[in-house]
């Protein structure tokens, strides 16, 4: 119901004139260079490295997608991030739900210093201790393996949080009038604790995924056999021409445009069927607590 | 609001009866426990230890003293990529603040649902994209061929000749900084306005009522308002002025990268590449305290352990 009232709460027409105008000026500068990427990903090879401002296409051609798949073999990396961005989020939202429960335990003994232990890792960011990582990496032969790139980075500190906060929202009762009853440990996490805290589970895996499907540092640390590379990796042997790595003397525009919608495509359908967790996750990220 | 709390009953001594009953708990904290000592204090402990030895290509170590750290603070490389991280880094930061905040307050007086959500989107996408994928996108933008020449040859008129942004020293920290607050921008905007939504309406409808126009309302009632939340970002900020690695590992190129090597990647090519294992890790070990230090400086300045205290 919109009242027609002289009060009514909001700018006068020039000043929203002017609101349109940024917000527009700032949508676009969003928008055209990845609408572009669009374009170009799909245009002839001739087209694509013409010059110029492409944001219609003057030939449509997939001979892009072809390129990827046909000469820089996409495929492979493609599937080394997925399996590896899967199975490793897997694994840290049940780790990082067992960590949360156990943080929300009141008569647990050390629970003081349980938490400082596991609050203590978030000060050391794993970016600073890269080379340590590399050496330990190294001694415990998980470099150029799969093993490697899913165990390095497996639990965090902030997901832990994310879930200990979810679990605070379970009523404590539930879990006391339960273990009245004879509940097993096991069966009240299972059964109360987890099918509750399904937003937070989700919340969870949806960061860690893209945080690991984007992850550059751990990759460039770890790898250096090409059979393993993932997305991000190869897109930047792509991009920085490096013909001993990619394989081709120079890959052109519209198959390195390619290479990234493609790297793309699972970040955009996570964003869409996730995006009220991405989002409240971020907020939750980013709380004094 | 600390001082309403209950007053906790008196701590109940730690017997073994009660370890035994929580003997499932600690079994799940196992797996934790072993991962955060091999994954997260081995590795600082095994940093601390190389950053004060000299450590051979084909094994062997001996103490050194803080000589990896004279010769890292003496490094004319090593300064180059602090001044470099910092100009590039709180650039960045700044962009990206302004921006985000500019996004939000915008979307804030958009009445239409559909498309408050279609632009904060398309705002935040960037930020869910990986540093090869944005990186790669704007080099290409920025190529010869690519579409800021052509915006420039439209505007010129005159004979052209494109400029090859990706290697004019000149602009490499402006393209840096410029981009980094393009992937960044739209996450800040979420931030701030969930704050904004966080707003007691009644505030503005009182305003309203006595006549302070809807301009005078952003300033007086939205943006006090987000300070805290503002301090939030400010911080969070700080702490990854100096941690910026990604962006330079894809955008690097060979004729730029003497303006924007920053620190993270100057250890990176030291320590992985070059395997000079000592100095990179007390590299990172003063990478870590100049983290701390920026921190505890930002909060200091912008009074943030006080917001919260009353």
């Amino acid at each position: 119901m919109r009242k027609k009232n002289p009060l009514e709460n909001r700018m006068n027409l020039p000043q929203r004139f002017v609101c349109w105008l940024l917000l527009g000026f700032f949508f676009l500068i969003m928008f055209i260079p990845m609408w572009n990427v669009i374009v170009v990903s799909t245009s002839t090879i001739l087209e694509s490295s013409a010059s110029g401002i492409k944001l219609w296409w003057k030939s449509f051609s997939v001979e892009g997608y072809e390129y990827v798949f046909r000469v820089t073999k996409l495929a492979r990396p493609f599937l080394n991030s997925l399996f590896v961005s899967t199975v490793a989020t897997v694994i840290q939202v049940v780790l990082s739900a067992f960590a949360g429960y156990v943080l929300i335990q009141r008569e647990l003994p050390f629970k003081k210093s349980i938490t400082s232990f596991i609050m203590l890792t978030m000060m050391i960011p794993g970016d600073l201790t890269l080379i340590s990582v590399y050496q330990m990496n190294k001694q415990l032969h998980l470099l150029n393996s799969y093993t490697g790139l899913i165990v390095n980075g497996l639990i965090s500190g902030f997901s832990i949080l994310l879930m200990r906060n979810y679990f605070t929202s379970v009523p404590y009762s539930l879990a006391e009038s339960a273990r009245l009853d004879g509940a097993s440990e096991l069966r009240i996490f299972g059964q109360i604790y987890l099918p509750i805290s399904k937003p937070g589970l989700a919340t969870v895996f949806f960061l860690e995924f893209v945080g690991k499907w984007n992850s550059i540092m751990l990759p460039a640390t770890l790898i250096t056999d090409q059979d393993k590379y993932t997305m991000p990796l190869m897109l930047r042997a792509m991009i920085l021409n490096d013909a001993s790595q990619s394989g081709a003397a120079q890959t052109p525009n519209n198959a390195i445009m390619a290479t990234i919608v493609i790297s793309t495509v699972p970040l955009l359908l996570i964003y869409v069927f996730a995006q009220r967790f991405l989002l409240s996750g971020m907020t939750l990220g980013a709380s004094k607590e | 609001m600390r001082k309403t709390k209950a007053v906790k009953p008196p701590r109940e001594p730690i017997t073994w009866k009660k370890i035994k009953k929580h003997r499932f708990v600690y079994a799940m904290l196992l797996p934790i426990a072993a991962y955060f000592i091999v994954f997260s204090y081995y590795p600082l402990a095994l940093g601390l230890v190389n950053s004060v030895q000299d450590v051979k290509m084909l094994g062997g170590a001996t103490f050194c003293g803080l000589n990896n750290y004279i010769s890292v603070l003496s490094n004319p490389l090593y300064s180059q990529a602090f001044i470099n991280s910092l100009i590039v880094g709180v650039g960045t930061f700044m962009l990206q603040f302004v921006w985000g905040l500019a996004i939000a307050l915008l979307l804030n007086e958009v009445r239409s649902k559909v498309l408050k959500s279609v632009i904060q989107s398309v705002t935040y996408i960037p930020y869910l994209l990986s540093w090869s994928v944005v990186g790669g996108l704007w080099m290409m933008l920025f190529s010869p061929s690519g579409m800021v020449n052509g915006f420039l040859d439209m505007i010129s008129r005159g004979d052209f000749q494109p400029i090859v942004f990706m290697s004019e020293p000149q602009y490499a920290r402006v393209i840096m900084i410029f981009t980094g607050a393009w992937k960044g921008a739209g996450y800040y905007a979420v931030l701030f306005l969930a704050a904004i939504v966080g707003i007691d309406p009644s505030i503005y409808e009182s305003a309203s009522i006595d006549g302070a126009s809807r301009l005078r309302q952003i300033f007086q009632i939205t943006i006090p308002n987000i300070v805290p939340t503002m301090k939030v970002v400010t911080v969070l900020g700080a702490m990854g002025v100096l941690r910026n690695f990604d962006q330079i590992f894809i955008m690097g190129t060979s004729s730029i990268l003497d303006k924007v090597r920053n620190l993270l990647y100057l250890i990176y090519t030291q320590g992985i590449t070059q395997f000079k294992v000592g100095p990179a890790t007390a590299g990172a070990t003063l990478v870590l305290i100049g983290t701390l230090i920026i921190s505890a400086v930002v909060r200091k300045a912008i009074r943030y352990d006080d917001t919260y205290e009353d």
